[in-house]
């Protein structure tokens, strides 16, 4: 695979499982910008048990998702039922506070960062074939579970929650239980996902995590469609490719060109380009399609 | 009829190998992975226009070996994950490139030279960082712990009244190591470091970020801090009556334009160590300078404009000297070549001192101390 193809998917997959992290949570409405925080807790700590323990890259990846998990069940005890603005204030908070710790712990390469992580497998090629199939796998596993979640009792009482709480509340749906439900599985996805971003790189500062992140994050959510994971896969890779084949001349209005796309989205086409009734439309013709072959 | 139908295979075999040598290029693309949008744009600027500088110099000269050189800016935009990508993309082909800035973006795009074996000049970062890349990058600087000890230890040496020192410190990359250099130097003649204040990266209010240091009873006092930042503190301390201007140092990355534009008047009598003194007089420097004054409404060069400067006219000298081509067939065997000329390189002539390079990094570049005055810098002495 040439080596911009492989820059471009594995950042484009890394980009959607941390839009489809902060996707999950929204679906209750909550924001939940510890994803971004546990990204880095949990890449660090894998970068730290492969430069500094030597565990195999395996069982730091594993522990990624584990400590991610563990935070994200952690603070759900206490925000699973908060309202939205809670969230986000205990989302920005965190991201504060795992940036301050990172930076003042020599053991991670403190404000400098960590360097020179080593290739999986030995040799560049199979490093990279190595993270583009964990996130292929991590992909199809996330967007398979997202898609059954939809599909459940789960996601139309998560549907329920977003519109109303207390409606939600009043037909008996666990509004707590649901929402540390979804906080939990969010942070373990931003865990593992961070583990893969830094292991991209093969190195991990803490600039590789900022609010930029979730501004790009919440691009793709809003701007590709918040009420269907359809979206961010849209528009994922339209974000990120797109800017790359621009001439040099507008690459710097870049910026610009963001902006002002988000705000006429926002204007003209609040719920985003993948609206949920498109995805409900286009399944029906699918199965029907379906339906007339047989 | 044998030797007929032998003579039009080898005919054609020689043709095809023929037709698959490509031709050398008609110029030299440098590539610059450079912040040129975002929030160090204004950095990216001058640094993009130190490098444009050289090029233009070097092409009414003639060009390298006689081909125009043309400087390719490609903006990272300070996005690791924009950077990474563009330098995926430009490992294919080039010779050799300029960057990335800054360190974010080299920790993520670097590894991918690395990995090509193409030579990336980051000459806008510290040797902590270029040293993870060698040999496919070189340092601009030497070690911290070398160059900034003496320096800070000949700032302290001018007062014989400086007996604890507190610094200002933001942790960001480099600059708590730098920090520690400073530390060290004033260590070693025996001045007692107070506890550091750390200045966060938003800080909006200065006041009681310079009361914690006051309130230590410092007779001199550091700064690694951003630039305005550095500034908005020095404002602070002079409203709460701090009088000895000289006793405050300010290190080189706040060297920049937004210093003296924030701090202007209460900056004066300040000191400040950089790597170039805007009063050494030569030609070429004479000429940057004044060309950068018309180009940017009478400023001075900031400390980083011209290391790119001295970037490009470094890897004409590597083209030149080593009988580089710019033939794709021997792209990987050139690019070796400029990054081995590079490490050790002696006798360089950069656009204000010569110096030698012993792998990869610089070993004889002086570094100065001066005194601000009306948002000019006034020569104290050169730390060798």
């Amino acid at each position: 695979m040439p080596l911009e193809l492989y820059y471009f998917l594995s950042i484009t997959a890394v980009n959607i499982l941390l839009s489809w992290a902060l996707y999950l949570p929204y679906r209750v409405a909550h924001l939940h910008f510890i994803t971004v925080a546990n990204m880095a807790i949990s890449g660090y700590a894998a970068a730290w048990l492969v430069m500094s323990l030597h565990v195999p890259f395996g069982w730091a990846l594993l522990a990624g998702f584990v400590l991610g998990g563990l935070i994200g069940w952690l603070v759900s005890l206490f925000i699973g039922d908060a309202p939205t603005f809670a969230v986000v204030i205990v989302g920005f908070t965190f991201i504060f506070i795992a940036r301050t710790v990172i930076e003042n712990t020599p053991a991670v390469g403190g404000s400098m960062g960590i360097f020179g992580l080593p290739n999986i497998g030995g040799s560049p090629e199979t490093h990279r074939a190595t993270i583009m199939a964990i996130l292929a796998a991590m992909l199809l596993l996330v967007g398979f579970l997202l898609h059954r979640f939809e599909h459940s009792r789960l996601g139309r009482a998560a549907s329920a929650i977003f519109v109303d709480k207390d409606l939600a509340a009043s037909l008996g749906v666990d509004i707590r239980g649901l929402g540390r439900l979804l906080q939990t599985v969010s942070c373990t996805i931003a865990g593992g996902t961070g583990v893969l971003y830094g292991f991209i790189y093969k190195s991990f500062h803490l600039d590789f995590f900022t609010f930029g992140l979730v501004g790009i994050a919440m691009t793709i959510i809003f701007v590709g469609g918040y009420s269907t994971p359809w979206g961010t896969v849209v528009l994922a890779p339209i974000l990120y490719g797109v800017p790359l084949l621009f001439p040099p001349a507008i690459q710097e209005w870049r910026i610009v060109i963001y902006g002002a796309a988000l705000v006429l989205v926002l204007v003209l086409k609040p719920e985003g380009f993948v609206t949920r009734r498109f995805v409900v439309s286009v399944e029906s013709f699918l199965s029907g399609a379906t339906r007339k072959k047989r | 009829m044998k030797k007929i139908l032998g003579f039009l295979i080898a005919a054609a075999l020689l043709l095809s190998v023929v037709g698959c040598q490509q031709p050398a290029p008609k110029e030299w693309d440098i590539p610059f992975l450079n912040s040129l949008t975002g929030a160090i744009a204004s950095i990216g600027e001058y640094l993009e226009w130190g490098a444009e500088r050289a090029a233009k110099e070097i092409n009414d000269a003639g060009g390298i070996k006689g081909k125009p050189v043309k400087i390719v800016p490609v903006d990272t935009a300070l996005d690791p994950q924009k950077g990474s990508t563009e330098m995926a993309r430009l490992v294919k082909n080039t010779l050799v490139a300029l960057g990335p800035v800054p360190e974010p973006v080299i920790m993520a795009a670097m590894p991918i030279a690395v990995e090509a074996g193409m030579p990336s000049i980051t000459a806008s970062t510290s040797l902590e960082y270029a040293q993870k890349f060698f040999p496919w990058t070189v340092s601009w600087l030497p070690s911290t712990q070398d160059r900034l000890a003496p320096l800070v230890a000949a700032w302290a040496k001018q007062f014989g009244d400086m007996k604890q020192v507190v610094q200002f410190v933001e942790n960001y990359g480099p600059w708590p190591g730098m920090a520690d250099a400073h530390a060290a130097g004033l260590a070693g003649l025996g001045i007692k470091m107070l506890d550091k204040v750390e200045v966060p990266s938003d800080a909006v209010t200065f006041g009681p970020l310079v009361v914690k240091a006051l309130s230590e009873k410092p007779d001199g006092i550091v700064f690694a801090c951003k630039p305005a930042s550095a500034a908005k503190l020095i404002k602070e301390l002079k409203s709460r009556g701090w009088k000895k201007m000289d006793h405050l140092l300010l290190f080189s990355s706040a060297d920049a334009p937004d210093l003296y534009t924030t701090g202007g008047k209460d900056l004066d009598g300040a000191q400040i160590y950089n790597y170039i003194n805007p009063d050494i007089d030569n030609p070429r420097w004479d000429a940057f300078k004044k060309a950068y004054g018309d180009a940017h409404g009478g400023q001075e060069p900031p400390s980083l404009s011209t290391n790119y400067y001295d970037a490009v006219y470094m890897i004409k000298d590597a083209i030149e000297k080593t009988g580089v081509t710019g033939l794709p067939g021997k792209l990987k065997q050139e690019r070796k070549m400029i990054a081995d000329y590079m490490a050790n390189v002696q006798g360089f002539h950069g656009i204000m001192f010569d110096w030698d390079m012993k792998d990869g990094v610089p070993t004889n570049k002086p570094s100065f101390i001066f005194k601000i005055q009306d948002a000019k810098k006034v020569l104290v002495q050169e730390v060798k």
